[in-house]
């Protein structure tokens, strides 16, 4: 079998990198933009780029947002005093769209992982802690998932916030265990936000 | 008191309705088995053939729908008979109802389907089939290090008791991370702290159900190995946690110890499951057929229990184990066996001519395995 052209194959090869693309989509994308008028490809080459260098995580609380501070952060409606900290940027969206969370985000970019070597430093804690005293932070919500890292980084968090003045509670069940929040549904995310317990 | 346990045993309580048996078994390309279509009644299959014809082979796919492991500790790319692509294992299960069992294998794919549907999650499919393989290698129950036993323990737990093998899969999370964090020069002691939490509280979990389990096979171990050794020697089974008193201060009791070795020393990971005979180490003190049939009898234990917890007897799968016991020996085994059998359950037992045991009677279908052929014996 002849192999394809070497630009189609970068392509395809390229695509593979990307996440849920499997080497054989990624051939039948790369197939079909050769093959399509090239303003498709153009258009492609357009939006990705713009939208690469418009989009950033917000300076404050870490949330994929085009204006820094995002607009949660900058909205004056929002209740301030209430923290609500997930593990990904994604996450945000998964509990605004629940709509049971009226205050402000923090997103930590991931949790404590020792066997993936991500420690403390590596997350945005420091970052979280440097927000209590400005934004005079009442309550810290941690809505992280309920595996054994999460847990750990739940219980870390708990620890390190002690005797800094804040409540640290933790979404209670409903989060089915190793899932992100992206597969809990609105209704479980907004049962496990009213149910959140006080951790420690 | 070695006798209570036989009363217990599942199988003289279970009706003939309850039992499950494999009824069609199917191979493409397994090992040596080029094809493979072969119905099996319930009752006692002796797979009859000279060495390296595929006797083992067949059990091993058995057990392979059961726990979708293999039981010599392989992985797919080994089953795959040499030159193909991948192999196919396909089964009927009757019980209650018939279920249809399809399983595919290639380095690139896998599929595994039952009743037409693919199955999405494991806890939905694990069940259909039970089985419990006795083979060789169950003498390391005996002869071998600790891991084996508590292998045996979680193994046992997770076809029993729900939610065990989550938490063991949580509790080996724990305890690797932790290892991780100790191997870390200075390691941050919050951080620490916060993964030991997890340890101890799955870690407390396990324990327990190995408390409570331990007490319920004591006695259909001894049953057992009285049954097949004619009574005796004194058998007793006992559970030695490696935590005696509370799980957390035992832990921070060896902190210090911990910073100079770098793991974990304390936990359900390091538990010992002491087999006895007559006072003292089977181990140490034991002889070769001594402890085999100690090593049986932990495994004729396994299946009693899985067919209590249940209410059906697990297929048993009988690799190799006749030809090493005394004639005595296999004299009491037989009619462990055909008790199983005789409930409605299902037995399949390997065997050269040499060692066919003259004890079997009528009540078996023999089948011949010849070069990868499975064929109904006749007479
Ligand atoms: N992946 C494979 N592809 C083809 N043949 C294989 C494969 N794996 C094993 N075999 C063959 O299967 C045979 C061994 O089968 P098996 O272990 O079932 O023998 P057995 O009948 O149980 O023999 P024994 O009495 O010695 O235990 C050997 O001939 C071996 O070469
Ligand atoms: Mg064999
Ligand atoms: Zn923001």
């Amino acid at each position: 079998m002849a192999s394809l052209p070497e630009p189609v194959a970068a392509l395809a090869s390229a695509l593979g990198r990307l996440p849920g693309v499997g080497p054989r989509s990624a051939e039948r994308i790369a197939l079909h933009v050769v093959q399509a008028e090239p303003s498709l490809a153009q258009h492609l080459a357009d939006t990705l780029l713009a939208a690469r260098q418009r989009i950033r995580l917000c300076r404050q609380c870490g949330a994929l947002t085009e204006p820094d501070p995002c607009p949660l952060c900058s909205d004056s409606t929002r209740a301030n005093g209430v923290l609500c900290v997930v593990e990904r940027a994604l996450d945000v969206l998964s509990l605004e769209k629940s709509n049971t969370h009226r205050g402000r985000y923090h997103v930590l970019g991931g949790r404590l992982s020792p066997l993936n070597g991500v420690g403390p430093e590596d997350l945005r804690i420091d970052a979280l802690e440097a927000r209590i005293e400005p934004e005079a932070i009442r309550e810290i919500i941690l809505a992280v998932s309920s595996d054994v890292e999460g847990e750990a980084t739940c219980t870390y968090l708990a620890r390190r916030l002690a005797g800094k003045g804040v409540r640290v509670t933790r979404i209670a069940q409903g989060l089915p265990a190793g899932s992100g929040l992206e597969y809990a549904d609105d209704l479980t995310l907004a049962r496990a936000l009213e149910g959140r317990r006080e951790i420690l | 008191m070695w006798n209570r346990g036989l009363e217990l045993g599942a199988w003289g309580t279970l009706g003939q309705g309850r039992a499950v048996h494999l009824s069609r078994l199917r191979l493409r390309d397994f090992r040596n088995y080029g094809r493979l279509d072969a119905d099996f009644a319930p009752g006692f299959h002796v797979l009859l053939g000279r060495n390296a014809q595929g006797k083992t082979n067949v059990l091993e796919s058995i057990y392979l729908l059961a726990t979708l492991r293999s039981f010599r500790g392989v992985g797919g790319a080994q089953m795959i008979r040499h030159g193909a692509t991948g192999y196919f294992v396909g089964a009927n299960v009757t019980g209650a109802g018939d279920h249809e069992i399809k399983a595919y294998w290639s380095p690139k794919e896998r599929k595994l389907s039952l009743d037409g549907r693919p199955v999405r999650k494991l806890g939905e499919y694990l069940g259909t089939l039970r089985a419990v393989v006795f083979c060789t290698e169950d003498l390391q129950l005996v002869k071998g290090p600790a891991r084996g036993r508590r292998r045996f323990l979680d193994l046992l737990l997770s076809q029993t008791e729900t939610g065990y093998l989550a938490t063991l899969l949580r509790y080996t999370k724990a305890l690797r991370s932790r290892n991780a964090l100790l191997k870390q020069s200075g390691p941050d002691e919050l951080l620490l702290e916060s993964f030991t939490g997890e340890l101890v509280a799955t870690g407390n979990l396990l324990i327990a159900a190995r408390h409570q389990l331990l007490p319920r096979i004591a006695p259909l171990v001894s049953a057992s190995y009285q049954r097949v050794a004619g009574g005796r020697d004194e058998v007793e089974v006992v559970y030695q946690p490696a935590v005696r008193g509370d799980f957390a201060v035992e832990l921070s009791k060896a902190r210090a110890r911990e910073r100079v070795m770098r793991t974990t020393l304390v936990g359900p990971h390091r538990d010992e499951v002491l087999l006895r005979l007559n006072g003292q180490s089977a181990l140490a003190f034991g002889s070769e057929g001594q402890k085999r049939t100690y090593a049986i009898a932990l495994k004729m234990a396994q299946a009693e229990h899985i067919g209590a917890v249940h209410g059906v007897m697990p297929v048993l799968l009988i690799d190799d184990v006749m030809g090493e016991l005394d004639a005595g020996r296999r004299a009491g085994l037989i009619p462990l066996l055909q008790r199983a059998h005789r409930s409605g359950g299902q037995v399949f037992m390997t065997c050269t001519e040499e060692n066919w045991p003259v004890e079997l009677a009528s009540e078996l279908f023999r089948w011949t395995v010849e070069d990868g052929v499975l064929k109904r014996a006749t007479g």
